[in-house]
């Protein structure tokens, strides 16, 4: 990269940064409910996920002491919709557990106030195996299975989408994500083999070529395409080694993949992917406000805060360092 | 509102169905006068009312080769508002990939539909509203459902005409996995999957039956679909007011056997009609537009032999 594409890099990361503080920054500040929350859309019912999203990113972009406000109400949202087994609910009404329990511990980290539903948070997240994977099923798998349908190692263990279900890619990321940015002293034990089971799981499931999809790689002997979200949240769970081969090739697929992102919510990960990565936005990548005026985001939330992060040129926000926020 | 609680009714009384199949070479023709003529057929309660499409977006793909054609959805939406009503929505949620704008954008939708930031409804992210199934097929007892598909007047389930590597055939029954959201579930709904494919389709379709089916076979898949297979022209839609038999067209017009697929066999009983005899085949005959797809060596069975009867 020239010095003038340097330049040109800076004034792209600019523009995006005027953009996410003139559009997406109101947007997610009037979608908040009077609950505290967001749903994934303006005027649908409060979401843990949407609303992690928006805390994140009113916290990277605001700086006034003021705007606090909004995230502490946030806040108080997440901590009264925990189940009382340490889990979060993807949905209001829901009893069960799922994949924003990451999320949520990850967001409520920096919250001197939610200490303990952090540590019952992780808590859950560790002793939440996937099913596929089990001993026993993978010994039947082995005896009765007349073909195999993919081509993976399944001793490798990450996390599910819903509890006792399978692996896959996204959740396996965030729960990786959560637990390498959490201090020792609340990480049951067995945290670090879960870490180490997960992380082969990634690069088990790494698409042929580099990067990942939902987590098929191979179905019935055909490649699987990779797609930018999973492969930016992989790429963010295994960025503490990124001389891997698996990581260096699936970083080439992302860098060459960003134009043909179609999606804004897509292109605002690859960004940050890139970033966290200290690889170069290519020259003539679309922006994130192009985006924006063919659709608006379709008013996504999740989208609107992604674009906040991506705008931000740090990334502390990934390690639930709040500090470096304001 | 949907009435979720006429959905099942077994067989022997449900008045006869009726599908038409419309030839249609290509993609170039003029597919809001053949949508609009076949619905005319229908006399359809959708004056002043809320539809929603729900079409199979499964993935990006700038070749259209596994999601419905953006063309016909746009045609049928304009169908729908000259029949009168009121809103025409399309929706989705999209399985593997949750950047839905990515997927329909890749499909150039917006280029057919217009601007799509309030006409589409992600289903992944919509609110939800919890639905005890009452049918018990699968091992789940209760789904979380987008509030719009249970709350629209009338809801079209719009697939492509595709063989699938889990259950045979997808058509408008397995289309329906797409109203589950993963925004509850995640990407894929891993859950479906655990709780049985087959059976999964069976209470998802009791739950919320479509009221209208509309299959995109002017080029379809065959193989290893529903993603990875090999696009295969047909040149037919296919379009009724019975998901299931408008299913059991379409696989004997791809040279398959309706009740060799296990869930739309049992969709046969409460769901709809699969045998013949209670179909009114309107427009080309099967015969005469049938077209054989492939199909992994898991479903041969599902194979008729070469000259099959249906007509």
């Amino acid at each position: 990269m020239t010095p003038a594409g340097d330049n040109l890099d800076s004034q792209n990361l600019a523009s995006e940064s005027v953009f996410a503080a003139n559009f997406c920054l109101p947007l997610i500040r009037t979608a908040q409910n009077s609950d505290g929350g967001w749903g994934f859309q303006p005027g649908l019912q409060s979401r843990v996920e949407p609303t992690c999203w928006a805390i994140l990113a009113l916290r990277a972009q605001e700086s006034s002491a003021s705007a606090g406000e909004i995230p502490a109400r946030g806040l108080e949202f997440l901590r009264k919709t925990q189940l009382s087994n340490g889990s979060w609910p993807a949905s209001a009404e829901a009893s069960s557990g799922s994949w924003v329990t990451a999320l949520a511990c990850w967001v409520l980290a920096a919250d001197a106030k939610a200490r303990d539903a952090v540590a019952a948070g992780v808590r859950w997240i560790c002793n939440d195996w996937p099913r596929d994977s089990a001993t026993w099923r993978r010994w039947r798998a082995r005896l009765f299975s007349h073909r195999k349908i993919t081509e993976q190692n399944d001793s490798y263990r990450g996390w599910g989408w819903t509890p006792h279900t399978s692996s896959w890619v996204e959740p396996t990321s965030l729960a990786l994500i959560l637990l390498a940015s959490t201090p020792a002293q609340v990480l049951p034990r067995g945290a670090a083999r879960r870490r180490e089971l997960a992380r082969g799981m990634l690069y088990d499931r790494m698409c042929p070529g580099g990067g990942w999809n939902c987590g098929n790689p191979m179905v019935y002997g055909v490649a699987g395409e990779p797609l930018i979200v999973p492969t930016v949240w992989a790429l963010l769970a295994l960025r503490d080694k990124p001389d891997r081969p698996e990581f260096v090739l699936s970083l080439d697929w992302l860098e060459k993949n960003i134009g043909n992102a179609r999606g804004a919510g897509s292109l605002a990960l690859a960004r940050i992917g890139m970033e966290v990565a200290g690889r170069k936005w290519p020259q003539g990548a679309p922006t994130i406000a192009e985006m924006y005026a063919r659709n608006e985001f379709l008013q996504n939330i999740a989208v609107a805060s992604w674009a906040c992060l991506a705008a931000c040129r740090r990334h502390q926000w990934l390690t639930g360092d709040v500090a470096e926020f304001s | 509102m949907r009435r979720p609680d006429i959905a099942l009714v077994p067989s022997f009384q449900r008045a006869a169905s009726r599908v038409v199949i419309r030839r249609t070479a290509n993609y170039e023709q003029d597919l809001a006068a053949v949508i609009g003529e076949a619905l005319a057929v229908f006399d359809l309660p959708v004056r002043g009312k809320t539809v929603l499409l729900k079409p199979n977006l499964v993935g990006f793909d700038p070749l259209c080769e596994m999601n419905t054609h953006p063309y016909v959805i746009a045609a049928t939406q304009e169908s729908f508002l000259r029949l009168g009503a009121a809103q025409v929505l399309i929706g989705d949620g999209p399985a593997m990939d949750r950047d839905t704008e990515a997927i329909i954008e890749s499909v150039r939708l917006r280029e057919f539909t217009g601007p799509l930031g309030r006409t589409f409804v992600d289903l992944n992210l919509d609110d939800v509203k919890r639905v005890v199934l009452g049918t018990h097929a699968s091992r789940l007892n209760e789904l979380y459902l987008p509030k719009t598909v249970l709350g629209v007047d009338f809801l079209v389930s719009m697939p492509k005409l595709k063989t699938h590597h889990w259950a045979g055939v997808t058509l408008s029954l397995k289309n329906m996995f797409g109203i589950v959201p993963g925004g509850c579930y995640g990407w894929p709904k891993n859950v479906l999957h655990w709780a049985g494919i087959d059976n999964s389709i069976l209470d998802i379709n009791a739950a919320a039956r479509p009221d209208f089916a509309i299959v995109d076979g002017i080029v379809g898949m065959e193989g290893n679909g529903p993603i990875q297979g090999t696009p295969k022209p047909c040149g037919v839609l296919v379009l009724g007011d019975d998901p299931v038999a408008v299913d059991a067209t379409c696989c004997r017009v791809m040279g398959l056997r309706p009740e060799k697929v296990k869930y739309l066999n049992a969709a046969g009983t409460l769901l709809g009609h699969l045998d013949p005899a209670k179909i009114q085949q309107l427009g080309e005959t099967v015969a005469s537009v049938r077209t054989r797809f492939a199909v992994l060596d898991e479903f041969k069975e599902l194979r008729e032999a070469d000259g099959g009867v249906w007509n």
